[in-house]
């Protein structure tokens, strides 16, 4: 399963890599919204998992979002919302702007996991 | 016997009756001396007609009398008058004898008469009098040709006493009959006046006067006659009508009339005038000084005074007015108006006209004015702008403000000059109040407001309230328009709003502030809390003190957070614990510059202090000044990736205050987050990339000390050409 994880963290971004090959994903990960596209172009994804704050002067996720929904590629690529924004109304606003799921951070991973278990494979393995 | 010819002749000559034998048409054959003094030239006379010497009136009577003579019927008789020219008229009867177709004529002279009868035909006709006579005996009523004519009655029909009664009005015939039967039964003459309606029923009055005549002491004639008095009575009731008038119009006006004599001192009141001041009923005449004395003391001077003025002047009119005192001891306003009468020097010598009384009238006046004092006083004092306006608009009345106000800026006086409202107020007003006055014109009171510029060129805001005045059949005779300065209303409503706003801000700032505290606590401790998991997960973990080394770096920006959350919430504390100290910018700036050295070579940036030495000294709490300024240079280094972070005091370009400009050649600041980031943790943007975060609690912070220490942050920046700090503190002084 190959995962595109966008996150200008760079802790964050390694760990999220850690976390998720250990689990038989391929992940790839993008500090900003425009190595983003640039990887949507030229990779086959499963899932995209988005950070929402991506630094000063960036395409924040929500931007990014729109920019995938409107490449016929990702059509049916599922978009999830990885992020510390974690106030009361946080998660309502984020599914509201489109994302197919939210998780906050620190994130669960037992729950990711198991919601990234139910995604279908449709796409070849990469090497 | 028989007279022989020769004493016929001298009996004829002799004789005083007049003696003439005519033709049968009337042709005078001959005539006796006697006639002579008819004939004015008698010796002309004979074969002329004799009517050519009686009054034309006779002429007729003269032939109708001798036209029926025949030898059946040879005598007649007619009185004829003769316009004799000496004697003047002669009135003589004649007894007219045809024999052999001639006729004798026989007369005697009947002039004394004759003037007699005419008189009285001739009163009878001038005063339109009947005579008549009843015998009760017989019942016999008997009425002159006046009576008829009285009564518009045709002469010849006969009379009764019946019908002479049917000619008074049903009411009063029975009463009228009784003074008749009166007067038969009991001797008593009596005379009335009453009403009759004639044949052809006109409206008469008629006198009528009764006479009985008696023989043995009992009435066996009653001799009358009757009047008609119409034009009598009718004078007579329109002098009682007309005298009724004036009484009338006299009491009704309550005024005297007055007459008085200059050169006597006297001064006749009419009688009304009199009993109303309690003067003396029984003189007709008063004396100037008795009157003087009823005059009001406090007006004596002044109507004396008015008074020489008057009769001095041209004319005829006089006036004059004052109080008097009546007979109840209170005075009275009185108004004189009258005619002065001069003689032939020009000098007043008499003056007739009236005294009215217009106390009412100066009470009623009184009582207007006052209302009016009161109404310009309420007016006036009250908190509003006051105008009230006739229906089209004209202004009838205002308060003094407005009226100051329309003097002023539009140079008109409407108390002066009517003036309508819409020109007198400013452009601004007029669309609504054309608008709201016609509403208020329907019968509602209207409510609107409206802002003017004052003369000084302040916004002020004022509540118009029209409002319809009824009269006493409710409608609509006036406007009252009032103006309320709602202006501080208006300004505590923009500030309540304004306010209201600020809190909104304040509670959304909060808001904000706690979620920015989220999501800087909860990205390191993503990183914390997946590295334990891996660590705890991994026993042989190939890069284990890498992952170790990621720990320590998030723990360190958590903590590094979670200290600038304790130093945010101590501001509050601050301002108790201020410690204001003279230092030299100088020393405390270089301080502050040498901390960040290490961490700008570290960079490779270049790194410069230029120090002020004519730099005065400034009053602050270090405690606050150096953290503040700290965070400036530590965020100048940290936002710039290469180039040059310089750090410049200036006092010279200012008079009053010292500048510390922190300048750098980083990634800069969008203008339009100028204000944002100032706020106490607001960051910009969305999201802070990794190695900027943070700056905004720093400089929310930076922006409070100084402010506490009476200073000020300025900024000046360029996206990706670096941002500008300029640090203002006051100099000592």
């Amino acid at each position: 399963m190959n995962i595109l994880y966008v996150e200008d963290n760079k802790i964050n971004a390694m760990v999220m890599d850690k976390m998720l090959s250990k689990n038989n994903s391929n992940v790839i990960l993008a500090e900003n919204g425009s190595q983003a596209l640039k990887v949507v172009k030229n990779k086959t994804l499963d899932l995209i998992l988005v950070d929402i704050n991506l630094g000063l002067n960036q395409m924040d996720g929500c931007e990014l979002l729109q920019r995938f929904r409107k490449l016929d590629i990702l059509k049916n690529i599922p978009v999830f919302a990885v992020t510390a924004y974690a106030m009361p109304g946080d998660k309502q606003r984020f599914m509201n702007v489109g994302f197919d799921n939210y998780f906050s951070k620190p994130v669960n991973f037992d729950e990711l996991l198991s919601v990234i278990s139910t995604i279908n494979t449709s796409a070849p393995k990469s090497n | 016997m028989l007279f022989t010819v020769g004493q016929f002749g001298i009996l004829a000559e002799k004789t005083l009756h007049f003696l003439l034998m005519l033709e049968k048409d009337g042709k005078i054959i001959d005539f006796n001396n006697r006639c002579k003094q008819l004939f004015p030239n008698s010796d002309e006379t004979k074969g002329k007609n004799i009517t050519e010497f009686i009054i034309d009136e006779d002429v007729t009577f003269f032939k109708d009398s001798i036209a029926n003579l025949s030898d059946k019927s040879p005598l007649s008789s007619e009185t004829l008058i003769f316009s004799a020219q000496e004697h003047g008229v002669v009135s003589i009867k004649f007894d007219f004898t045809y024999h052999n177709d001639l006729i004798y004529a026989a007369g005697i002279e009947t002039t004394e008469e004759y003037k007699e009868h005419r008189a009285l035909i001739t009163i009878s006709k001038l005063t339109k009098t009947g005579a008549w006579y009843f015998n009760p005996i017989n019942n016999e009523m008997y009425w002159t040709k006046g009576c008829y004519a009285i009564k518009d009655l045709d002469p010849n029909i006969p009379m009764t006493r019946e019908k002479g009664a049917s000619y008074y009005p049903k009411e009063s015939r029975a009463r009228l009959e009784g003074y008749l039967d009166d007067l038969i039964n009991n001797k008593k003459p009596y005379r009335y006046v009453e009403k009759i309606i004639t044949e052809i029923g006109v409206e008469k009055w008629v006198k009528v006067v009764a006479q009985p005549v008696i023989h043995k002491d009992k009435v066996v004639f009653v001799n009358g006659t009757i009047a008609d008095v119409t034009d009598q009575h009718n004078y007579v009731e329109k002098i009682k009508y007309d005298e009724e008038t004036k009484h009338l119009a006299l009491k009704g006006i309550q005024s005297g009339l007055f007459d008085h004599h200059i050169e006597k001192n006297e001064v006749f009141y009419s009688l009304d005038f009199r009993k109303m001041l309690g003067l003396p009923l029984d003189q007709d005449f008063v004396a100037e000084e008795v009157f003087r004395k009823m005059i009001h003391p406090n007006d004596v001077k002044s109507a004396l005074q008015r008074h020489q003025e008057n009769l001095e002047k041209k004319g005829h009119h006089y006036h004059n007015y004052y109080r008097l005192k009546n007979l109840k001891g209170d005075y009275h306003y009185y108004e004189v108006h009258g005619y002065r009468k001069k003689n032939d020097q020009g000098k007043t010598i008499r003056m007739i006209g009236n005294l009215i009384d217009v106390h009412q009238r100066k009470l009623n006046q009184k009582t207007i004015s006052e209302n009016r004092n009161r109404l310009q006083a309420i007016v006036n004092n009250g908190f509003a702008y006051t105008v009230l306006l006739d229906l089209e608009g004209r202004i009838l009345m205002t308060d003094r403000r407005s009226l100051k106000i329309i003097k002023r800026d539009f140079n008109v006086d409407p108390t002066k000059t009517p003036s309508m409202f819409v020109d007198v107020m400013p452009l601004n007003f007029i669309n609504k109040f054309v608008h709201t006055f016609n509403e208020v014109l329907k019968g509602n009171t209207v409510k609107t407001e409206v802002e003017r510029i004052t003369h000084k060129g302040n916004s002020q805001w004022l509540e118009a309230k029209y409002t319809p005045v009824f009269d006493d059949e409710y409608k609509i005779n006036a406007v009252l328009v009032s103006f309320h300065d709602i202006t501080e209303q208006k300004l505590a409503e923009q500030a309540i709003k304004e306010a209201h706003i600020k809190e909104q801000e304040l509670s959304n700032l909060k808001s904000n502030i706690l979620s920015n505290f989220s999501h800087e606590i909860r990205t390191p401790l993503n990183g914390i809390m997946t590295i334990c998991q891996l660590i705890l997960k991994e026993n042989h973990l190939d890069d284990k003190d890498k992952l170790l080394g990621y720990l320590e770096e998030s723990k360190d920006r958590l903590l590094d957070t979670m200290n600038k959350l304790s130093n945010f919430s101590e501001i509050d504390a601050i301002h108790e614990n201020l410690t204001f100290e003279e230092f030299d910018v100088n020393y405390i700036v270089e301080t502050s510059f040498r901390e960040y050295k290490h961490m700008a070579e570290a960079k490779g940036l270049e790194y410069n202090l230029q120090l002020d030495e004519s730099c005065p000294q400034a009053s602050i709490d270090k405690n606050l000044f150096r953290p503040a300024l700290n965070n400036i240079i530590h965020n100048a280094i940290k936002y710039t990736t290469q180039g040059a972070v310089n750090v410049t005091i200036n006092s010279t370009d200012s008079e009053k205050n010292i500048y510390i400009y922190v300048k750098d050649t980083g990634i800069g600041i969008d203008e339009k987050n100028f204000e944002k980031i100032f706020d106490p943790l607001v960051q910009e943007s969305f999201g802070i990339s990794r190695e900027y975060e943070g700056t905004g609690i720093g400089l929310s912070l930076s922006k409070r000390y100084i402010e506490i220490l009476g200073g000020e942050i300025k900024l000046k920046s360029e996206l990706s050409q670096g941002t500008e700090f300029a640090i203002i503190i006051p100099k000592c002084l």
